[in-house]
């Protein structure tokens, strides 16, 4: 319980278990849920197979977040972000709020900059001008 | 954030199920008992997405009933204090504002918005800057930070503030449509 109380996503401290699962981006989240939500609806004769709210209400969610709209641009989101050292969680912050500037992008994850890691300005600054451009070209 | 985890379950099954689809009425009754619940460790379970592997039953004495281990692939929504998310508003009063992102309630207090928002009360409550040029009402989005959670056995809560750089909204309904 103890790593309970340290807990701050800002330094990285997610848990052990969390940290080494596997995150996913809202855009992500969009196309496991959709895909799942069709899935429910052609079985929908069968009256057990009710959506939870906590099901109704993520997808929601995820459709009005979710930076990329198909599969090919959260593909390439995912394919720029995992060049860089990230971990799995900053990864998913990043794709999912799209920082514009570095100033921005460290204020969103503080972590990148205090982990001593061959991640510079230079560097985060690129990636996320490569970042917006799949927006663009989407 | 939105995490793909591998948890495990024991499941019990009642005798009438054992046959042909004992698998199926596993899975089927793993969703049921599982999708949609909340534990303060995992977070919010949103869909199961595979079953990893269903382990040998052990028959329990005098009922007849069999316990599966049963391991399985999920979507889990666990929000982390110090994370910063975007969410809807949905609800604005003189004590600050309450805010959904995804199964997760946020609510922020009217210190942790900008001292330069005032309350305003009327048919649509809401948060506005006195040039009027940011406004926080019902279906704004924002983007916050969360400072603080409180588990108890079936809901996460949370408290957030939208009072720091880069934060606040992102998009007002009046505007946008």
């Amino acid at each position: 319980m103890s790593g309970e109380e340290e807990e701050n996503a800002a330094e990285l401290k997610i848990g052990d278990e969390f940290l080494k699962a596997k995150c996913l981006m809202n855009c992500e989240v969009a196309l496991i849920l959709e895909h799942k939500y069709e899935q429910i609806q052609q079985m929908s004769d069968d009256p057990t197979n009710q959506i939870s709210q906590v099901f109704e209400k993520s997808l929601q969610y995820v459709k009005r977040f979710s930076r990329y709209k198909n599969p090919d641009a959260v593909r390439q989101a995912r394919e720029i972000l995992s060049r860089y050292p990230l971990a799995e969680f900053e990864l998913c912050v990043l794709g999912n709020l799209c920082p514009e500037t570095v100033e921005e992008g460290i204020a969103m994850v503080p972590s990148i900059k205090n982990r001593g890691r061959a991640l510079d300005e230079e560097a985060i600054e690129k990636m996320l001008t490569d970042l917006s451009l799949i927006k663009k070209f989407e | 954030m939105f995490f793909h985890i591998v948890l495990e379950r024991n499941m019990q099954l009642h005798p009438r199920h054992f046959g042909r689809d004992l698998r199926e009425k596993l899975v089927s009754k793993l969703m049921k008992d599982v999708e949609g619940t909340c534990s303060g460790r995992h977070g919010f379970i949103v869909a199961i997405t595979g079953i990893e592997s269903v382990g040998k039953g052990l028959i329990r004495d005098g009922t007849g009933f069999v316990t599966f281990p049963v391991k399985y692939q999920c979507v889990v929504f666990r929000p982390f204090k110090g994370e910063i998310l975007e969410a809807v508003v949905t609800m604005v009063n003189k004590m600050g504002f309450f805010a959904e992102a995804g199964p997760v309630q946020i609510f922020v207090s009217n210190h942790l918005i900008p001292d330069d928002m005032e309350f305003q009360s009327g048919d649509v409550p809401n948060y506005t800057t006195s040039d009027g040029s940011v406004k926080i009402q019902k279906e704004s989005e924002v983007r916050l930070k969360i400072i603080g959670t409180r588990v108890d056995a079936t809901e996460i809560f949370c408290i957030g503030t939208i009072k720091d750089d880069f934060l606040g909204v992102i998009s007002d309904p009046g505007t946008n449509a």
